[in-house]
């Protein structure tokens, strides 16, 4: 656990995989002594989100603490959409380019490389439609959810829609980007021809075991701290309509 | 992969976080919400289907409403007891003097055996006829030439397909390849996959 007092020096060396949270928040190492909150005040971090983030990230069973409602959803958002940022123009063109060059340097068939190309551009196409749904559609409906929240009078329109759209819907379909990727890696460990470049082959694995590793977080932190807050605001919401 | 949605209704704090740290172990369990009281777990109860709950003794003697409204529900209920029980009516019942190991054990068995019926959790294992219709989308047959292959009308297999889709995750044809050569149903030589725009 990651705690507010913590030197993030500290922090960070004992939790190495904390290491990509950095640009998502905009913040750069360097820390000297400085604690936790004090990084945080230094790059306008909310602190208590860093911590619920970072601690959803190092633990799969982390339950989000009460602190959760110390900040918008805005603040949540704005983190989701970095990370999103983050799939698409690094990690993704990354593991990608390396994938090209094994099989670029590799003995295998037309129909080996065959496949695994176009399984990868399915599934890059696949990654940037789901990205995109939450972008366009979810993503805005939560920033509507909480301004709407905000208003005494909230616009009639929405609290009727809000009858019949609950977040959990998003959740009961919410795919798990992360299951193609095990099957890539299995099928190169298990079922394709051994690569010459064996140090190759090793970085293409453990970029996509840490992909998933990523995209599991990402999916948990949405479905475990960014779903319950906004349909316990859907709630209240609905709440104070029924109420004389 | 889909998930068993737990409700807890607790009024004690600290055994409410106590469980929810236990349930959130096992594999398949998601925490959909937690109430500290009946009121404001009835006002839930009123909008939205309940998988599985978690409920104590006094919350329970309060909440009956709730099962009424919601059929089958005491089935996949929990009631959660201070004192060690005899009576026999609440099928599922765990104490708090109980082991990690007991209680684990019971959730995971109260899962078992409603998830197949829940839409919500459907089970991620492929039927053998999913199976063979994987292997055929894998071998680059159209879901026409499947439907004439195995006697089934083309809307019976498009259904299939969604159904091998939601349990998967998976929707391209490549990925469904893909996932049939690690599970050992197609090997790649028999693969038929067109290439890319």
């Amino acid at each position: 656990m990651i705690s507010r007092e913590m030197s993030m020096c500290v922090a960070v060396f004992e939790n190495m995989q904390l290491l990509p949270l950095f640009p998502r928040f905009k913040m750069k190492l360097g820390f000297g002594e400085r604690s936790v909150e004090e990084v945080c005040k230094t790059h306008e971090v909310n602190t208590d989100f860093f911590l619920e983030i970072a601690n959803a990230y190092l633990d799969e069973a982390y339950i989000p603490g009460d602190g959760l409602s110390l900040f918008s959803l805005g603040t949540m958002i704005s983190y989701l959409k970095e990370t999103h940022t983050y799939y698409v123009e690094t990690a993704l063109p990354m593991v990608e380019e390396k994938i090209s060059r094994l099989l670029d340097h590799s003995s295998l068939s037309k129909k080996e490389i065959n496949l695994v190309t176009v399984f990868f551009n399915d599934y890059r196409q696949e990654f940037l439609t789901h990205i995109q749904e939450e972008e366009q559609h979810i993503l805005p409906y939560i920033l509507e959810l909480e301004k709407q929240s905000a208003l005494e009078r909230p616009d009639p329109e929405f609290t009727l829609k809000l009858q019949n759209y609950s977040i959990r819907e998003f959740e009961q379909g919410h795919d798990r980007l992360e299951t193609s990727l095990e099957h890539l890696s299995r099928l190169i460990i298990k079922n394709l021809p051994p690569f010459k470049d064996f140090q190759l082959c090793q970085q293409v694995l453990d970029d996509l075991s840490d992909l998933v590793k990523d995209l599991t977080d990402h999916a948990n932190m949405e479905d475990k701290i960014l779903v319950p807050r906004v349909a316990e605001l859907e709630e209240q919401l609905l709440n104070r309509m029924d109420a004389p | 992969m889909r998930f068993s949605g737990f409700i807890l209704a607790i009024d004690s704090y600290l055994v409410r976080k106590g469980l929810i740290s236990l349930l959130s172990r096992i594999q398949g369990v998601r925490i959909i919400r937690e109430f500290a009281t009946a009121d404001t777990f009835q006002q839930y109860a009123n909008r939205q289907d309940i998988d599985f709950l978690v409920i104590n003794q006094s919350l329970f003697d309060q909440s009956s409403a709730v099962f009424v409204s919601h059929p089958g529900l005491l089935e996949r209920t929990i009631l959660l007891k201070e004192e060690p029980v005899t009576q026999m009516e609440v099928h599922n019942s765990i104490h708090l003097s109980e082991e990690k190991e007991v209680i684990t054990g019971k959730i995971r068995r109260l899962m078992d055996l409603h998830v197949s019926s829940l839409s919500s959790s459907a089970s991620s294992e492929l039927t053998q006829r999913e199976k063979t219709i994987v292997r055929q989308v894998s071998l680059g047959l159209t879901n026409k030439q499947i439907a004439e292959e195995l006697f089934l009308s083309t809307h019976t297999v498009t259904t299939h397909r969604k159904n091998i889709s939601s349990k998967l995750g998976i929707k391209s044809v490549s990925g469904l390849t893909v996932y049939a050569i690690v599970n050992n149903i197609i090997t790649i030589e028999e693969v038929s996959l067109k290439p890319s725009e």
